[in-house]
């Protein structure tokens, strides 16, 4: 009850990892992600003793467990005076766990496949749920008759480095709800790439903190001040929140952003007019509503109609094809202006640039 | 749909306050010269550990600043704080300051012997070997198992309480060691007074029904006192403290690596049982669950025998009728309980008894407060209990208080009784004299004696005297 | 009374009831028997017995049985067990649902309603059953509307006005002062009120009347016969949780509308019965063969314009709501008149532009795409293949490796569940946990 618990999800894409290491001005490779990376594991680990944490790994067409506090350690690290042996453990394990799958994926699975968050994501969460039910179990409350409790401050953190995928919307925005069921706080970094639109979803539904990386060299000094505070203490030292999220909908047909759409009562696919037949369900509408909605429609030109999404290819029948809805790529108005001021002049951090979201949310 | 988290912490933090009380040994830290506190911040280890200690905000801002090469000036890191929240962080800053963690002069910087300890100690590596040696594993002698360490731990920290706890009422348990008991007495929880055998004195009774980490570190800051009376030093005793702190459950240590000093606390410490050694002369030992959990926050003492689940949880069941019914049978909660309950019945696993007006008078007579008999009835309620709000019975809380407010109902005063006037008048005018002055406490004028305080003694007696020499 | 016979009447009145018999229930009146009556099915009702507290002990513990070992592990299991068959039942495609739903609660507040068989009074456990219904229900039909009618008195009272806010609508039932039961019930009356609220509202949405009926009578104005035919005509479907017993005219109402309809047994099943009505319904079956025909003409299926607001921040400066007229700086606006509303999804109040947000949408793709159910697998070797992970997939616990005995039906003596996608194991509490509140396969997301 009194630690917190932190799941991380961590995406592992090599391909994508290669651009980002080629990228300029801040090019950051996977080994230098990956020793930050444990820094801040390390450092919540360091903040209480109770602290639990659990680390998922997103390879292209696969998750898997790298780490995790619950599951006892297979074999105890050697002996080291100069280290604590519990940084130790984590250290070894996940380092061992990414180049046995590093290590499989060069014998022949698929590396252009997509990176699996989904999958971590939605494990991430059954692991909660796991945690949730062993404490109560633990705690005798459940067969007690008392209300079910959950953990304090369970969060997930996502760092990502590949774009969002059209087919994993609907399992996305699952995992959302399911998260905010268990009241879980997911925070989200996109590390390299576009912004994702379903991370800062995933962010402010979930009341947790979204941050598009620009600066990759001060990846760490991001992690530490953004994502190590426990969702308690975020009410005294605040975190970048985004302010303005944008809820409008992409439609099916054109993936135009839509103010005011036709929504197919039955699938709930949306249109930027009215169609005499749902593209998705095949389902025909009548022709008085067509009528009626053509009258109605407002004369305003859509604001942003002409606005074309990058992805070209058509909702296949049957299968909603996530409407990534939301504009793309510019989440923050003035009104997330960081404090001005630089913090270091050499080299590990800033916090100017206005479109990295490291704003005041109070 | 917006999340309802927030409201989730704040209920959390309605159940379990977040105690604002900084950590016991944080204000010994702040006596201490900035020399001592930056040899004591060499070692990673140390760092760790006092970093565990701190609040959760002076946590976030050390983590904020950890890995930044320059000073930032104070307005930015303000920034970052909520508005109405400014004096939690301005305390925050002050304590870290204190410390001599942090450096404020119009910039912020961490304590450059700090930043490079605690960086140590979160990548690894450097050359301090300050989470102590572990030994090779030695195939004749197996490390003592975790199971076996925490029967030893527990034994010997609640043969302490239990010395503690049943001193005075004719019972003679098993002594703890000299050491030990040289520590009780010199922190005033015991007392040598009425001969050979120490007395348990008020603020021991109090010691009592403090949450056990609590009482280890009360143990433990003690020690350090004494510590500097004994011309130890200091650093190196703090040093050893986080060291253990640091170590690994179940497994072995070298003793190799320590100083003369910190060999010498071996003997000390085994008796407290943060430490086991197969022989005192053994060139290793083994840290116990006291030690390995000094810096975590919850208390995780080893629990008592067979009630794995009881004692962590809770096993007072408190009713209205003031009945307490304790699933226990750990001999130191009935002992402790004892203090301010009449106990009844003892069955296998549990003990009944009752609150009665005797039984929490003879505890308010031992120095112990009715505040800190609530408080420990609440932090061992059973799980059962937790469904009531309040989780005391509002009936048992305030008559408790009420007792305590009946015990200084009474105002005693000293002072002299007048008595066998010779006739009413000699009495009456002594009385109307002693009037005059206000001095009169209580007259009775049927029994022809009266109460004066001690200051109109003096008075009075010039005046009775003057009256019979005048007469004779 | 003796103990035993007593928990013979508890047990088998449970399985009387547990083969879906309506029992009909005098009130607050139990059957009693005679003392150590062995053959229970010639079992003769005793004269009856007047007082409450003449009345048996409502043995609910009886109904859950130790096995040779006390544990309580195959009273679990089974309970588990359960769950799982009706999840199996449950169809395994892309099925049609209505999403957009309108829902009258109508609440008996007849004086039948002040009866004691459930603890403490009917009244008190219908209001508390109907708060938790009100939040499951909007929290799986964000894009749904409720309004609630009182049965008191001989009319119809209206409680709670159509209203798409979850906190409106219990506040309108958090008062039991305000509902205080009182008077016969008029089943006609609360219906016809409850159609004619409903009656300006689109076809593509569905039109549900969920009555919670404590009575035996009603006392109707009219022919309630003719309600019933308009209802159909309406396309309203009525569902009933009766609380006493099976009525004619509840069973009528239901069936000839396509409802539910359920007599609650104990508080338990009460809420089981009511808690069944929160997914949305599916749509019926419509006449296919004739597809060309029947689709285009399909009532049931529309196009809705729908507005996707923008949000303001909370730091933008606060202006007046059209819903609350109070000075707010949060809020959203609707992007055709530009009118500041509070919350999401609402109608706007002042162009009527049905105003939703994407998540709400995406809130009900569940309904429409449900994980198929796991199959469990049987025994040790179905797992003989090394690649199989010793461990859950989800949430990586190990799975137990000795199998356990007198498993029922469904359940895996293995613990283990296989998604038949992509073919790994989970544990049970996975396979719950999936199913229930993810709606996504850990397994076939990647």
């Amino acid at each position: 009850m009194d630690g917190s618990h932190l799941s991380v999800v961590v995406d592992l894409c090599p391909s994508q990892w290669h651009l980002s290491s080629l990228h300029q001005p801040y090019p950051l490779d996977l080994g230098s992600f990956v020793s930050q990376l444990l820094a801040f594991l390390n450092s919540h680990i360091a903040s209480r003793h109770e602290n639990s944490l659990a680390v998922f790994g997103a390879f292209p067409g696969k998750s898997v467990l790298l780490y995790s506090s619950a599951n006892s350690p297979s074999e105890t690290p050697s002996n080291d005076a100069n280290s604590f042996p519990p940084f130790k453990m984590v250290d070894s394990t996940i380092m061992h766990n990414i180049v046995q799958q590093l290590d499989a994926l060069d014998q022949g699975l698929d590396e252009e496949a997509p990176s699996a968050l989904v999958g971590a994501l939605t494990k991430a969460l059954c692991f909660i749920n796991r945690l949730t039910l062993e404490f109560n179990t633990s705690t005798a409350n459940a067969t007690e008759g008392l209300e079910p409790l959950t953990l304090s401050d369970p969060r997930i953190l996502v760092l990502s480095v590949s774009p969002d995928q059209t087919t994993s919307y609907i399992p996305v925005m699952n995992s959302i709800f399911s998260a905010q069921k268990l009241k879980v706080t997911i925070d989200a970094c996109q590390i390299y790439g576009p912004e994702t639109v379903f991370l800062q979803q995933a962010a402010h539904l979930t009341g947790g903190s979204y941050i598009y990386l620009e600066r990759r060299d001060a990846l760490l000094q991001y992690l530490t001040m953004a994502f190590l505070p426990p969702p308690s203490i975020r009410q005294t030292i605040s975190v970048p929140t985004q302010d303005k999220i944008d809820f409008r909908a992409a439609c099916f047909c054109h993936k135009n952003i839509v103010d005011v759409g036709f929504v197919c009562s039955v699938c709930l696919s949306i249109f930027c007019q009215p169609v005499p037949v749902c593209s998705t369900c095949r389902t025909k509408f009548p022709i008085k509503t067509l009528q009626r909605l053509n009258a109605a429609r407002p004369s305003l030109p859509l604001t942003s109609a002409s606005q074309s999404r990058n992805s070209s290819t058509p909702p296949t029948p049957q299968k909603i094809n996530g409407h990534a809805s939301v504009t793309p790529s510019q989440p923050l108005g003035p009104g997330g202006l960081p404090p001005s001021g630089s913090i270091n002049d050499n080299s590990t951090f800033h916090t100017n640039g206005a479109k990295n979201g490291l704003g005041l949310s109070g | 749909m917006p999340s309802n988290n927030s409201d989730v912490v704040d209920d959390i933090r309605d159940l379990t306050p977040v105690l604002n009380k900084p950590h016991a040994l944080l204000p010994f830290l702040q006596l201490q010269s900035a020399t001592s506190l930056s040899r004591l911040y060499q070692s990673p280890s140390s760092c760790l550990s006092i970093f565990r200690l701190l609040d959760s905000i002076e946590r976030q801002l050390v983590m904020n600043l950890l890995w930044l090469e320059s000073a930032i000036s104070l307005t930015t890191m303000g920034a970052w704080v909520v508005q109405d929240q400014k004096k939690v962080y301005d305390d925050a800053l002050d304590m870290l300051s204190k410390l001599h963690i942090l450096h404020i002069s119009g910039k912020l910087s961490l304590n450059t012997t700090f930043k490079t300890s605690l960086r140590h100690a979160i990548t690894g590596g450097g050359t301090t070997g300050s989470f102590g040696v572990p030994a090779e594993k030695d195939e004749k002698r197996p490390p003592m198992d975790v199971e076996g360490l925490d029967g030893y731990a527990l034994e010997r920290w609640e043969t302490i309480l239990h010395f503690m706890v049943s001193s005075g009422t004719g019972q003679t348990p098993t002594r703890p060691s000299q050491g030990v008991l040289y520590l009780l007495q010199r922190s005033g929880l015991m007392s040598n007074q009425h001969g050979s055998l120490p007395q348990i004195t008020s603020a021991g009774f109090q010691f009592l029904l403090h949450p056990p980490h609590a009482q280890l570190w009360d143990l433990l800051l003690q020690y350090l006192h004494m510590a500097e009376e004994r011309q130890m030093d200091l650093v190196e005793v703090l040093t050893f403290f986080f060291m253990l702190s640091t170590m690994e459950l179940g497994r072995e240590y070298l003793t190799e690596n320590l100083s003369q000093t910190q060999k010498a606390m071996l003997d000390d410490l085994r008796d407290y049982g943060l430490i086991w050694q197969r022989r005192a002369t053994s060139r290793r030992f083994s840290p116990t669950r006291l030690a390995t959990t000094l810096t975590s926050s919850s208390p995780s003492l080893p629990t008592s025998t067979g009630a794995a689940s009881s004692s962590q949880q809770g096993f007072i069941v408190l009713e209205t009728n003031y009945r307490v019914y304790a699933y226990t049978d750990n001999p130191l909660q009935t002992a402790v309980l004892n203090l301010f309950v009449s106990l009844k019945y003892r069955f296998p696993n549990l003990v009944v008894g009752s609150i009665t007006r005797d039984s929490v008078r003879r505890a308010l007579n031992n120095g112990i407060s009715a505040a800190q008999i609530i408080s420990y009835l609440t932090a061992h309620a059973h799980p059962q209990m937790r469904k009531f709000n309040p989780l005391i019975p509002v009936t048992v809380q305030d008559q408790i208080r009420l007792w305590e407010l009946e015990k200084e109902r009474l105002k005693s005063q000293e002072g002299y009784l007048y008595t066998a006037f010779a006739s009413q008048a000699d009495y009456e005018f002594v009385l109307d004299y002693a009037k005059q002055l206000d001095v009169v406490l209580w007259e009775n004028n049927a029994k022809r004696c009266f109460f004066g305080s001690l200051g109109g003694h003096s008075n009075i007696r010039n005046f009775i005297e003057r009256r019979t020499s005048g007469a004779t | 009374m003796n103990v035993d016979s007593d928990s013979d009447i508890s047990i088998s009145d449970y399985e009387e009831n547990e083969a879906g018999v309506s029992r009909s229930r005098t009130k607050g009146k139990k059957k009693a028997t005679d003392k150590r009556k062995k053959d229970k099915a010639k079992r003769k009702p005793k004269d009856v017995q007047a007082y409450t507290w003449e009345a048996n002990f409502a043995r609910s513990w009886e109904t859950v049985q130790e096995d040779e070992g006390g544990s309580l592990q195959g009273a679990v299991n089974d309970w588990m067990a359960r769950g799982r068959r009706k999840r199996l039942l449950q169809p395994q495609n892309a099925i049609r649902r209505t999403i957009i739903r309108h829902m009258v609660l109508l609440i008996d507040l007849s004086s039948s309603m002040m009866d004691r068989d459930m603890r403490p009074t009917r009244f008190a456990v219908t209001l508390q059953y109907a708060r938790e219904f009100v939040l499951e229900w909007f929290d799986q039909n964000p894009l749904g509307q409720m309004a609630v009618v009182g049965m008191r008195a001989g009319v119809g009272e209206r409680i709670c006005d159509m209203s798409g806010n979850p906190q409106d609508v219990l506040k309108s039932i958090s008062d039991r002062h305000k509902l205080e039961p009182i008077g016969e019930p008029s089943l006609q009356n609360s219906i016809e009120m409850a159609r004619n609220s409903m009656n300006h509202l689109p076809t593509h949405s569905s039109r549900e009347i969920l009555i919670i009926f404590g009575s035996l009578t009603t006392c109707d104005p009219g022919n309630i016969h003719d309600t019933l035919d308009e209802c159909v005509k309406n396309r309203i479907r009525i569902s009933i949780v009766a609380l006493a017993a099976e009525m004619k005219i509840c069973r009528d109402l239901c069936d000839k509308t396509g409802g539910q309809f359920g007599v609650a047994l104990n508080e338990g099943h009460f809420k089981d019965l009511l808690f069944e009505l929160v997914p949305p319904p599916a749509q019926r079956a419509l006449p296919r063969s004739s597809a060309a025909v029947s689709s285009s003409t399909n009532p049931a299926a529309d196009l809705i314009m729908m507005g996707f607001p923008t949000r303001l921040p909370d730091t933008s400066p606060p202006s007046f709501c059209v819903c609350h007229s109070e000075l707010r700086s949060k809020g959203f606006l609707c992007p055709r008149c530009l009118a500041k509303i509070c919350d999401v999804p609402t109608d706007c109040d002042i162009c009527g532009l049905m105003i939703v947000s994407s998540p709400h949408l995406a809130r009900s793709y569940h309904h429409l795409f449900p994980v198929k159910p796991y199959s469990a697998v049987a025994s040790f070797d179905n797992v003989a293949d090394p690649s199989t992970s010793p461990s859950c997939h989800a949430c990586s616990k190990i799975f137990p490796t000795t199998a356990l005995h007198n498993i029922v039906d469904g359940m895996s003596a293995i613990g283990r569940y296989r998604c038949p996608d992509c073919e790994t194991d989970f544990c049970s509490d996975c396979d719950v946990f999936v199913h229930d509140v993810i709606h996504c396969c850990p397994g076939c997301g990647e």
